[in-house]
């Protein structure tokens, strides 16, 4: 079993420690005995999206977004490609963005048409829209925890990624009812970070995919690896007994 | 008139606020109430030194204060770090005659990176010291090109500024600014110096004005080096005052070929500190001997190293700062250095004694692996997080026979109370360090 994981930009579109994403995912596939190769794309570099099994983008300042937007668009015929072939396509953080068909800028107005692969539009906003995320998905049973952190509002989501935000902001900024963007194996989310190692169903949900589009036979039981559950349940809990007295918590007993 | 109101009664609430120890925002807060534009009514010294940055603000201040002092001025600064506008608010008005006028021939002022702007709305610095920017607490800060941002809109045209030529986004601060009024410091290759980048990442990989690829022709630490663009021009401006000598591991430094300085903290950010203090200053009129007088083995009094006893163990503890990789890094670099066999303690509890938040992501940032060294024979994590340390960790090249997971902090002190008798190093944030403080005797 052989699988190529495809990381866009990783020396700039790493603000919040995303490469650790791919390292856990590859971690749980080689306990599968998958042979998990990782390659990488810079912004001068021709993505080899023809071969990538997973492809993988992280957040970068505002500024580093647009640059990665003007590398990504002349290869975004062969982006969808992959896509329609079955590769696994994972956005996090504000790279969810470019996958939608514009971004326009809070003060100059200026429009930067991206992908269009997704039908959403987001606007710059000049105040930090961030905070503690817990939201409840359809595609697996536990709660996403993570963390926000943008400047930005996307709308026109209509397959959020995470329909029901229990705490925190969600797409349209605070108060958003509905996290992030699905659409058969594109992902996009824009929680920063390492979200799959904060989220250990994440990955069981992506190996179960990933599996089905590869046609390799599932395992009765997926692998568990040390102190990921264990850190999942702490976050989840802290987050509970902030909320404890506030609503819309507490969700642990919803 | 509402001056005066606003001087008296930020007077008595500073004297009522120390009698019961009290923050020390609070009189300037309620002094701009009764007179909101108190900061641009009173008269100011001649020389009003701002210093901003991610990391190494305080010492900064401390030493240049220190300098100044020594020159026969009298320094006016905010000791406490209270560092919005209403913590400078209560510096001034408490330091100002009835009348008005800042006692003082130096107003320095340490200036949060987010809300200088505020501040200096109504009034600007002469000199305004810029040391680096990098990640620093994104959950409240954000990322740097935020901070950067924020700080930009605070320069005023006719401020100096004094900034570090090393960090390639700092520099971006010298475009469209008065060439004139802009001095620069920065570190020439030397013994620190690595033709590779170290560390988890990499924020100077691309040129912070156009995003092509920058190219260093060396490395002093994280992105601080010396950089080029080759596609838009941006690079590290020559420096009107370089350390142009470096031998950590002996301790001294050379400042501009000729004055030698001893280094009491023999560490690559101090060298930093004292190579910012030293540029301001001497703008401010400090005489080069007087300057090498207060720097050589000029000793940081902010506690941030903390020694202990703990059963047999000699501790040390290193306050670095939670969501902040660099301040991790430096002391991680520290233990790493001493060669002598030991056991390090991280200790990840609350991460923010601000705010509450649950976000971990930057322990994907710290350069853990600096704790893989042969004298080093255990690295216990301990607190609520330590199972996201102990992810981490198994990402790290720290071998996993040394790794000793816990949770609660006590138990970590009672075990370290019953066994052994080697060095301990305990790595954590003011957050949390008073947590193992209460267990331990300190020496
Ligand atoms: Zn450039």
């Amino acid at each position: 079993m052989e699988f190529t994981i495809l990381h866009l930009y990783p020396d700039c579109m790493s603000l919040y420690g995303e490469y650790a994403n791919l390292a856990v995912l590859r971690r749980h596939l080689a306990a599968m005995g998958v042979s998990v190769t990782v390659e990488t794309a810079l912004f001068e570099d021709t993505p080899p999206f023809d071969r990538a099994d997973f492809i993988y983008m992280g957040a970068g300042t505002e500024r580093t977004q647009k640059a990665a937007l003007a590398a990504l668009l002349p290869h975004k015929e062969a982006l969808r490609a992959a896509v329609d072939r079955g590769a696994v396509a994972l956005f996090t953080g504000n790279a969810m963005e470019l996958l939608g068909k514009s971004i326009t800028e809070e003060e100059s107005g200026k429009v930067w048409p991206c992908l269009g692969l997704a039908d959403f539009t987001t606007e710059e906003v000049v105040y930090q829209v961030q905070g503690d995320v817990v939201a409840r998905t359809s595609l697996w049973g536990s709660f996403v925890v993570g963390f926000m952190n943008k400047r930005s509002e996307t709308y026109g989501v209509t397959t959020p990624l995470f329909g029901l935000v229990e705490r925190g902001p969600g797409n349209a900024g605070d108060g958003g009812p509905e996290e992030g963007y699905v659409d058969g194996n594109v992902f996009a989310t824009h929680l920063t970070g390492p979200i799959l190692v904060k989220n250990p169903d994440f990955v069981d949900f992506l190996i179960r995919r990933i599996f089905e589009l590869k046609g390799w036979a599932l395992p009765e039981a997926l692998p568990v690896l040390p102190y990921e559950r264990e850190a999942y349940a702490v976050t989840l809990k802290e987050l509970a007994d902030q909320d404890a007295d506030n609503p819309p918590g507490p969700y642990l007993q919803g | 008139m509402r001056l005066f109101l606003a001087v008296i009664l930020c007077k008595a609430l500073r004297f009522i606020g120390g009698l019961i120890g009290k923050g020390s925002s609070l009189p300037g807060q309620f002094a701009l109430k009764v007179c909101p534009d108190a900061l641009g009514r009173v008269r100011l010294p001649a020389h009003i030194i701002a210093v901003t940055g991610s990391n190494g603000k305080t010492s900064t201040v401390e030493m240049i204060a220190a300098i100044l002092t020594a020159s026969g001025k009298r320094v006016v600064y905010n000791k406490e770090g209270s560092n919005q506008i209403e913590g400078v608010a209560t510096l001034i008005l408490s330091n100002c005659t009835l009348g008005g006028r800042v006692k003082g021939d130096v107003l320095l002022l340490e200036s949060d990176e987010r809300y200088a702007r505020h501040t200096f709305q109504w009034f600007h610095p002469t000199h305004f010291v810029i040391t680096n920017l990098y990640r620093d607490q994104l959950t409240r800060n954000g990322h740097p090109e935020w901070v950067y941002d924020a700080v930009k809109a605070a320069i005023h045209p006719d401020t100096t500024l004094v900034l570090n030529a090393d960090d390639p986004l700092v520099s971006c601060f010298a475009r469209g600014h008065d060439p004139d009024k802009v001095k620069w410091f920065g570190l020439d290759e030397c013994s620190v110096s690595t033709k590779e980048h170290h560390g988890v990442y990499h924020d100077g990989a691309r040129c912070p004005v156009c995003k092509g690829r920058m190219e260093y022709s060396c490395y002093h630490y994280a992105h601080i080096g010396h950089y080029a663009c080759p596609h838009c021009g941006h690079r590290r401006h020559d420096a009107d005052f370089s350390v142009t000598a470096l031998d950590l591991e002996g301790g001294t430094l050379t400042i501009n070929g000729e004055t030698r300085i001893s280094l009491a903290f023999k560490s690559i950010y101090n060298v930093y500190n004292i190579l910012a203090a030293w540029s301001v200053c001497a703008l401010a009129g400090a005489d080069k001997g007087t300057m090498a007088g207060v720097i050589n083995n000029y000793i940081l009094k902010n506690g941030r190293m903390i020694t202990f006893t703990l059963g047999k163990h000699h501790g040390t503890l290193l306050t670095s700062k939670h969501e902040n990789s660099v301040a991790y890094d430096t002391n991680l670099a520290y233990i790493a250095a001493t060669g002598k066999p030991c056991t390090v303690l991280v200790i990840v509890d609350a991460i923010s004694r601000k705010y509450f938040t649950g976000e971990t992501s930057w322990l994907w940032d710290i350069d853990f692996d600096r704790l893989n060294a042969p004298h080093i024979g255990r690295v216990m994590l301990y607190g609520k997080y330590c199972n996201d340390l102990a992810v981490r960790f198994k990402y790290s090249q720290v071998p996993a026979d040394k790794i000793d997971m816990g949770g609660d902090i006590r138990e970590a002190a009672a075990l370290l109370a019953d066994h052994g008798d080697e060095d301990v190093y305990v790595v954590t944030c003011f957050s949390d360090r008073d947590k193992l403080l209460e267990h331990v005797a300190r020496r």
